[in-house]
């Protein structure tokens, strides 16, 4: 149990510098695309979203000061990246382009749109 | 063979016998426990985001108009909304660990409240969607007739209409295990001193607004600003 010795005042205004900070940085989720490094949207957006997330994991779901847990959460996480990896080394390496009529016909025209948006 | 009871007997470091009487107590164990089904979650929409980066990475301009076709202040609100609600939601654990009952349970109700303001948003947003022809099943999102969109845009939204569709039944659920909680709570189940419920639905609550804490930008924000490709 770990009911004893709570600092409600304390505990409580961490939670509220919390949230004013998970608000600033959803402002500036919206306001980014319009202001700057709009050339970057996506990987700006991606960052904001891991700044708010990691403040969520450590604050919010007591991640702090958790060895176990914490290690098998940055572990699971690990794995994820580890697919995604794999993944992206396979699409930029795809061997079997004419087996496959379905990721043939995505490819290309998946291409000339992805150069057209640059 | 007769059913006696066979009591279990855990033994501490100085060699000490002890029966158990249940495991209820073991508030790290069930912390353990719920973390490892919420991991599994991670993995479930881990594999969702992969789909969604290859597509985008192979339809990124497609991908990009579809964004700026949807409605990034009501997604937006709905981002303020759950993130006001972990919070109301995290201010009832801590009435509920100092004792506070009727303040947490009013904070669960606050937090109740504001998951249907939030799935009430969504309902809204996916009636005008649907209302612009923009709905699974509907010829646009079909390839191979005079309605369709562009495949990419088809993908965009078969993925759209997918995962905020599923992290909404998370929420519904989410209200469903709320009610549970309060009447958990009213039967004395719950209390200061026996309160892994109240702090594993927290953390279930958190993973919610976690996932949109993704959701929202790569739907949302990637066809925001100057990089719409002039689709809107």
């Amino acid at each position: 149990m770990e009911t004893t010795n709570v600092d409600y005042k304390a505990e409580r205004a961490g939670y509220y510098k919390v949230l004013v900070g998970l608000l600033l940085l959803t402002a500036v989720t919206f306001i980014q695309p319009h202001m700057f490094m709009t050339d970057s949207n996506f990987m700006v957006q991606m960052f904001i979203g891991t700044v708010k997330a990691w403040m969520i994991l450590i604050y919010y779901m007591h991640l702090k000061g958790e060895k176990l847990i914490g290690w098998s959460v940055l572990f699971s996480l690990l794995l994820v990246v580890f697919f995604y990896i794999m993944v992206i080394i396979d699409v930029n390496h795809f061997q079997f382009l004419d087996l496959s009529h379905i990721t043939s016909e995505v490819t290309s025209s998946g291409a000339a749109n992805a150069s057209a948006a640059h | 063979m007769g059913h006696e009871y066979v009591p279990e007997i855990a033994t501490d470091r100085d060699g000490n016998e002890y029966e158990v009487q249940g495991w209820q107590g073991d508030f790290y164990g069930g912390k353990l426990g719920f973390w490892l089904f919420m991991l599994t979650e991670v993995m479930m929409f881990g594999a969702m985001f992969l789909a969604l980066t290859y597509y985008f990475s192979l339809h990124t301009a497609d991908f990009v108009n579809a964004s700026a076709s949807l409605n990034r202040y009501l997604g937006g609100f709905n981002t303020v909304i759950l993130l006001v609600s972990a919070l109301t939601m995290g201010l009832g654990l801590l009435k509920m660990r100092v004792g506070d009952i009727k303040g947490a349970k009013l904070m669960i109700w606050a937090t109740i409240i504001l998951a249907i303001v939030f799935l009430g948003v969504k309902a809204v947003e996916w009636t005008a969607e649907y209302n612009h022809g923009v709905f699974l099943g509907l010829d646009a999102l079909q390839s191979g007739n005079a309605h369709s969109k562009p495949f990419g845009e088809i993908l965009f939204f078969g993925l759209y209409f997918t995962m905020t569709g599923l992290h909404g039944f998370h929420i519904i659920i989410g209200i469903g295990l709320m009610l549970w909680l309060l009447k958990r709570i009213n039967a004395n189940k719950v209390n200061q001193g026996h309160h892994i419920l109240h702090f594993n639905i927290a953390l279930y609550w958190d993973l919610v607004h976690l996932i949109w804490v993704f959701v929202f930008p790569y739907f949302y924000m990637i066809g925001a600003g100057d990089v719409t490709g002039g689709a809107h």
